[in-house]
């Protein structure tokens, strides 16, 4: 009983941890994002509020919880507030199966620092990433309005092409891995990263990642410059908010799958593991930003040509090639 | 084979790109530090100038009002004594306008102008309601030459029938004398 | 017909239809200047030019010159056609001066959209302009004679179309110049169709100057209510102001122009001193309040002396609604049966009038253009409904022989047959025609002298009123189309039956002879409708007041006051009512007498509907939404700056709307009211109109005239009151006393107008010359004429072709007319004296 209570109490603190460093970290990625941004196109980005901007989160955040919140006439009152939360949902609930380092002993109590080893972990992964579609598409619908509901449908359609691609492109890590479970297949790449043997998968994964999570230069659902903005035109204030926090969240979750299942997750010399796994996240998000700054917005048909017709079928290759050199 | 290459070089001197511009410094010019002196015609605040002779140039013919998208601009037509049509009143309400500069471009007598000006912000919107007082300026603005009235052919002050610019003398109508 | 081919589109059209009208038809507006449908065709512009490709003309020629013929097949776009008219329009703007911008034409200018359309975008001609002095032509029109591109539309208007003479064309070749010989006002009461009618800015309205362009303007169809024409009207408001009325085109009613009252007589509309706020007793209230403060009034006045001590008033210029209501009201709360006409004599005219006309006798003002011989009994065009003048001039135009039948001086713009009948006489006048008329059609051959004597006979008329042309005898003789105009204001009550009489024997032997009555008022009709029986007549009304019977008086859109002679009496009489209630929307003398006053819109304001002289039902759409005019919010200057949510002065309701609430608050459910609608009202009150509930108002109107049976829309036999008719001519040396109206000023609306009360002329009284020398009065003598009521002071005019023994007087507001006690009304010669004797 008292373990009973004391596992219980555990899996708190580091839900309690794992949750406010991501929200933590969501709200300055933010900064991180117009900074790093701004740079890239020789400009200062927020420097107003603190020194170097560095308030500027908390300033935004202030203010989208004092705006006013709208709900349109004629908007499908209950799916237009559940769609952000499902969204921002979706987004933190994938982080629970990322390990951030090995098991630790407390007390003499062995704890994993992964908030729970799925031993299918990866399709878990999957799954959510699937499900969080569903707060764009359902967001769009309910908005009742055209921009919306266009954006959403382009959410679903994309999603759906790239899905396809970002699981394939992973099959060959569970091969080498021989597992789907999340943790170990940190524990396989304990001699060198997947990156150094599975490059391709890790191109398509990236690419795929960065289609999932909806950013330039896959922003379809978005496209300010046709579809003002997308599934979320109709939102504002802290629902406005949470679409935004499930984005910025879903670039971590990206980040640190790829961390852990090309980068060899939390492993690195002298530092502890959590800060290798934060500095490979960061990297990849840095990654992420760069990528937004120089590539322009695909269009919708070169969207699904990449998908459909490059991504898959390398995938599908790289598979054939992986599992007869697994074989022989 | 080679466009995947050319796209991979393509990509990659796109990404150099936008690296080297981070060791570059930013040209943004920080407002309100620093002011920029603007071109004469940047189109913000307008104004409403005067004829070489000093007298107001706008005769209120409704044409700006009518050009103006936003339909900001409204006046009420009237005539002074010596026959000139002049705006008894001309407001302009900046709280709308767009500063696409048509009004300035519809006016037939260079009256109404946009100049660089454009710190009017006010936290009271009423205030950014300009009446004809407002308007006014006491110079010709850009164009310093034009004199609708002396032109125009219709009698005023500044000239009689046959007196403007490339007039014949009026018609005798009672003589039969070629 | 004709059937042919206008820029590849095939088109049948009526034979004698110009090309430029059949390209019309199509939707294709060939470029014109001086064609105009109503003035015909010169071919003086140039504009029209379109490429005859094949057909019996070829080559280019003026579309508006060349009647549509088979075979033809027409090009408008043709290259040689279209450079043609690109250099004519250049041609035409090379004197043109610079002055759109200050030109009131600009944005509704022909010649803008014809430059446009003919591609002339840049001058490039660089020398000296022409140019020309302007004219002073009066307070209604501006001159600006540089505009003017000489397509004589002006001209042709002012002079073939109206018949006046004081403006045309004069010099030769390029200096051709329009205008006056000298500077002075236009005679013509026309004079403001010349800015609809000039393609340039030389006439433009001078009332509504540099008040607003065309697009800023809101435009609605109406009906000018200035006279019993209904002349069809585009109303254009701006800033909540009326500021211009145009003439609209109506094939049946006033063609393509109206007369100047109607042009420059809607400024009522827009007084400062309108009243915009209700008031009781205790000052000024809300609407609602002032309604509930003559509710509560009604119901103790109607509890204590009975419902019949309730009286109700309306007026000529009342909508068809307005009427309708105040009969239903007036009905369901048992109320005395409202009055509409302070003249019990002349509600009887009207009523007769009404009960006379049957669609098949009727005819419209485009109907007596047609007819081809023409009596007018009793009636003074010009003065009283202008534009029936100018109709009679397009009959004569034709050819038609005109006969005038009235005692007074009558002016009009073509010659006609002035015979000075008295209106004692008209009847017995007009049976001498008739019967001239039914020898002709029996053909028993009876001669021409014979039956101008027995004329003569049967008129009574003096020999001096002869002779009466055998010519014009001759044309009723042969006339196949001959139309009867008869007057209601001056003549006497047996003349309206008489006139009809005459129509009905004309029309014995042909296919159609007209009656027209020129009627009191502009729903002087619809008054006429509703006043069956029962009214006791409003002398009777007021003797009621007088002796404590009747204790409430509601007067709607009414001004007693001013339309009844006998002011004193008036005055008195309206001081010893318990309640009086007046809705209006003019700042009237009655409706500052009231205790509660409820202000009211005017037909611009709320639409509404006006039945016409010859029963042609129609509706006039609202044009602005009513509240104080920004200019005076403004006090000239811009507009307040203040944000609210009303509008200023927003407070009237239409006066059928306000009755409506007053009957609610007096417990008529609302289903009986407004609940109604319009035409429900209206069929249930006329009950004659039921079978147009529901119809879409076409754009002519509805004549409300049934086919066949002459209706009867007085129902029962005549309610004789016992009051007099206009009695003989009592024995002995008397001067018969005849209100007339003008042109302008005396008309109740139009006379407000500050235009037009600057063009209207001293008001005078005028006699025949004989009996003036007689008096040893001479023209211009300031006379006296000293009544019960008080003296009536004016200026004499004398003239030759009048009756003897009338003293005309118009109901100006400057002469004291309103000091002779009764109508009719006979002096005797020695109470006539000059002033300064
Ligand atoms: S600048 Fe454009 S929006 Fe502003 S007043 Fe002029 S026309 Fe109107
Ligand atoms: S266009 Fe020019 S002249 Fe005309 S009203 Fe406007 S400012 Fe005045
Ligand atoms: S004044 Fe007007 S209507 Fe008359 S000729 Fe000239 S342009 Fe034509
Ligand atoms: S003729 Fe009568 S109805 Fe016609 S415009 Fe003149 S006043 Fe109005
Ligand atoms: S319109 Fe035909 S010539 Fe003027």
């Amino acid at each position: 009983m008292i373990m009973w209570f004391a596992g219980l109490i555990l899996l708190i603190v580091k839900l309690a941890v794992v949750l406010g460093f991501l929200l933590f970290l969501a709200a300055y990625l933010v900064w991180v994002e117009r900074k790093f941004l701004a740079r890239l196109q020789i400009r200062y980005g927020p420097n107003r509020a603190g020194r170097y901007g560095l308030l500027q989160p908390i300033a935004d955040t202030v203010k989208m919880l004092t705006k006013e919140d709208t709900i349109p006439d004629g908007a499908d009152k209950g799916l237009f507030c559940l769609a952000p939360a499902v969204v921002a949902m979706t987004a933190m609930l994938m982080f629970a199966v990322v390990p951030f380092g090995p098991e630790l002993s407390v007390f003499g109590r062995k704890v994993p620092l992964v908030i729970t080893d799925l031993n299918i972990g990866l399709l878990f992964v999957f799954a959510l990433s699937s499900l969080g579609v569903y707060g764009v598409a359902l967001g769009g619908w309910a908005s009742n309005s055209k921009y919306s509901l266009l954006g959403g449908i382009r959410g679903a359609a994309q999603m759906i092409s790239y899905e396809l691609a970002l699981g394939l492109s992973l099959v060959p890590i569970v091969m080498l891995a021989r597992s789907f479970s999340v943790v170990d297949i940190v524990q396989a790449q304990e001699r060198y990263p997947f990156i150094l043997v599975q490059p391709v998968a890790f191109v398509i994964f990236m690419i795929s990642a960065m289609a999932e999570s909806k950013r330039i230069p896959f922003d379809l659902p978005e496209a300010e410059n046709e579809l003002v903005a997308g599934f979320h035109t109709e939102y504002s204030g802290i629902r406005f908010g949470l679409f935004f926090l499930g984005e910025y969240v879903h670039m971590q979750v990206l980040g640190a799958l790829v961390a852990v299942l090309f980068l060899g997750g939390w492993r690195g010399p002298f530092l502890p593991p959590p800060v290798w796994l934060f500095i490979k996240i960061i990297l990849v998000v840095l990654f992420m930003i760069w990528t937004r700054g120089t590539l322009p917005r695909l269009r919708y048909d070169q969207l699904m040509t990449l998908g459909w017709k490059m991504l898959i079928p390398l995938a599908l290759l790289n598979i054939v090639v992986t599992g007869a050199v697994v074989l022989f | 084979m080679k466009s995947l290459v050319e796209a991979a070089k393509a990509l990659a001197e796109g990404f150099a790109t936008t690296f080297n511009h981070l060791f570059r410094r930013p040209v943004t010019e920080e407002y309100p530090e620093v002011h920029r002196v603007l071109p004469a015609r940047t189109r913000a605040r307008i104004v409403l100038t005067l004829d070489p002779d000093g007298e107001e140039r706008c005769v209120a013919c409704y044409l700006c009002s009518a050009v103006c998208p936003v339909s900001c601009i409204s006046m009420q037509s009237a005539e002074k004594e010596d026959g000139r049509r002049y705006a008894s009143w001309f407001r302009i309400n900046f709280a709308r306008c767009i500063y696409c500069g048509l009004c300035e471009e519809a006016c037939p007598t260079s009256a109404i102008q946009l100049t660089p000006y454009f710190e009017t912000c006010e936290r009271d919107i009423l205030r950014l309601v300009y009446e004809k007082e407002d308007l006014l300026v006491q110079h010709q603005g850009k164009d310093k030459e034009y004199n609708f009235y002396k032109v125009a052919g219709v009698v005023t002050r500044l000239a009689g029938k046959g007196e403007h610019a490339r007039e014949e003398k009026p018609v005798n109508v009672k003589t039969n004398l070629p | 017909m004709p059937r042919l081919i206008i820029d590849e589109r095939e088109i049948e059209v009526p034979p004698g239809t110009k090309v430029i009208d059949a390209a019309e038809r199509l939707g294709i507006l060939i470029p014109r200047f001086c064609y105009h449908e109503g003035l015909g065709a010169v071919g003086a512009c140039r504009m029209c030019a379109v490429q005859f490709v094949e057909g019996p003309v070829k080559g280019l020629q003026m579309s508006c010159m060349v009647d549509a013929q088979d075979g033809m097949v027409v090009s408008t776009s043709h290259e040689e056609a279209v450079e043609f008219r690109r250099f004519i329009i250049e041609c035409l703007m090379l004197n043109h001066p610079h002055d759109c911008p200050v030109c009131d034409e600009g944005g509704q200018c022909l010649l803008q959209d014809e430059t446009v359309s003919g591609g002339h975008g840049l001058r490039r001609y660089q020398g000296k302009k022409r140019t020309y002095r302007d004219q002073y032509l009066g307070e209604l029109i501006a001159h600006e004679m540089n505009r003017c591109i000489h397509c004589y539309r002006c001209s042709r208007f002012y002079q073939e179309f109206s018949g006046y003479r004081d403006l045309g064309p004069l010099q030769i070749a390029n200096r051709v110049f329009y205008g006056r010989f000298k500077d002075g006002p236009l005679e013509s009461p026309f004079s403001g169709n010349l800015v609809d009618i000039c393609p340039t800015g030389v006439y433009t309205d001078k009332p509504s100057r540099y008040k607003a362009r065309r697009w800023d303007l809101q435009r609605t169809p109406s009906v000018c209510i200035h006279c019993s024409l209904g002349c069809n009207t585009v109303a254009n408001a701006r800033y909540r102001e009326v500021v211009r009325v145009e003439a609209r085109f109506s094939g049946e009613v006033n063609g393509h122009f109206i007369c100047d009252r109607g042009r420059f007589g809607f400024p009522y509309t827009n007084l400062p001193g309108r009243p915009r706020t209700a008031r009781t007793a205790g000052g000024e209230c809300s609407q609602g309040e002032a309604v509930a403060a003559a509710a509560e009034k009604l119901r103790e006045i109607s509890s204590t002396f009975g419902p019949q001590a309730v009286a109700c008033f309306g007026s000529s210029r009342n909508s068809l609604e307005t009427q309708c209501m105040l009969k239903r009201i007036c009905r369901l709360q048992g109320w005395q049966v409202p009055g509409f006409f302070v003249d019990p004599a002349l509600e009887r005219r009207v009523r007769a009038a009404v009960s006379l006309l049957d669609a098949s006798a009727g005819v419209s003002m485009r109907e007596v253009e047609r007819a081809d011989c023409v009596v007018a009994a009793g009636v003074d065009p010009v003065n009283e409904a202008p534009m029936l003048a100018l109709a009679m001039r397009q009959a004569f135009r034709r050819g038609a022989e005109i006969l005038v039948a009235d005692p007074r001086p009558i002016f009009l713009p073509f010659p006609f047959i002035h015979v000075p009948v008295s209106m004692e006489r008209m009847d017995s006048f007009l049976e001498g025609l008739a019967r001239l008329a039914g020898e002709s059609s029996d053909g028993t051959g009876v001669r021409e002298a014979d039956l101008l004597s027995q004329i003569v006979q049967n008129g009574g008329l003096a020999s001096s009123d002869l002779p009466l042309p055998v010519s014009f005898c001759r044309a009723l003789f042969g006339s196949q189309n001959p139309v009867v105009l008869c007057g209601t204001e001056c003549v006497r009550e047996s003349t309206l039956p008489a006139a009809a009489a005459l129509a009905r024997d004309l029309r014995k032997g042909r296919d159609r002879a007209g009656l027209l009555y020129v009627l009191p008022g502009a729903n002087a009709f619809g008054a006429g409708l509703l006043n069956s029986q029962g009214h006791p007549g409003f002398s009777r009304l007021l003797e009621s007041v007088e002796s404590g019977s009747v204790r409430a008086l509601i007067v709607t859109e009414s001004d007693p006051l001013n339309d009844f002679c006998h002011r004193d009496r008036l005055l008195g009489t309206l001081g010893k009512l318990d309640l009086l209630v007046v809705m209006d929307f003019l700042d009237s003398e009655t409706a500052r007498m009231a205790h509660v006053f409820l202000p009211t819109t005017t037909h611009f304001e709320s639409g509404s509907c006006f039945v016409n002289h010859e029963g042609r039902l129609q509706y006039a759409e609202a044009v602005h939404h009513g509240g104080i005019p920004i200019e005076q919010a403004g006090g000239g200057s811009h507009p307040p700056r203040v944000y609210r949510g009303d509008i200023p002065g927003e407070g009237p309701k239409a006066a059928w709307v306000i009755l409506a609430e007053l009957g609610r608050t007096l417990g008529i459910p609302d289903r009986d009211l407004l609940g109604l609608g319009p035409w429900s009202l209206i069929g249930e009150e006329i009950p004659s109109l039921k079978r147009l509930e529901g119809t879409v108002f076409p754009p002519e109107g509805i004549r409300i005239l049934s086919d066949g049976d002459p209706v009867q829309w007085v129902q029962g036999p005549e309610a004789r009151d016992g009051e007099d008719d206009r009695g003989a001519v009592p024995p002995g040396d008397f001067f018969e006393i005849l209100l007339t109206h003008w042109t302008f000023g005396t008309e109740e609306l139009s006379s407000r107008s500050g235009p037009l009360q600057k063009v209207e002329k001293e008001p005078y009284g005028m006699m025949h010359s004989d009996d003036a020398r007689v008096l040893g009065f001479s023209e211009g003598d300031r006379i006296v004429l000293s009544l019960e009521g008080g003296q009536i002071r004016f200026r004499l005019s004398v003239a030759d072709r009048m009756g003897r023994g009338v003293l005309v007087l118009p109901r100006h507001r400057k002469l004291a007319w309103r000091n002779i006690p009764e109508m009719p009304c006979f002096v005797p010669r020695d109470r006539i004296r000059r002033e300064d004797s």
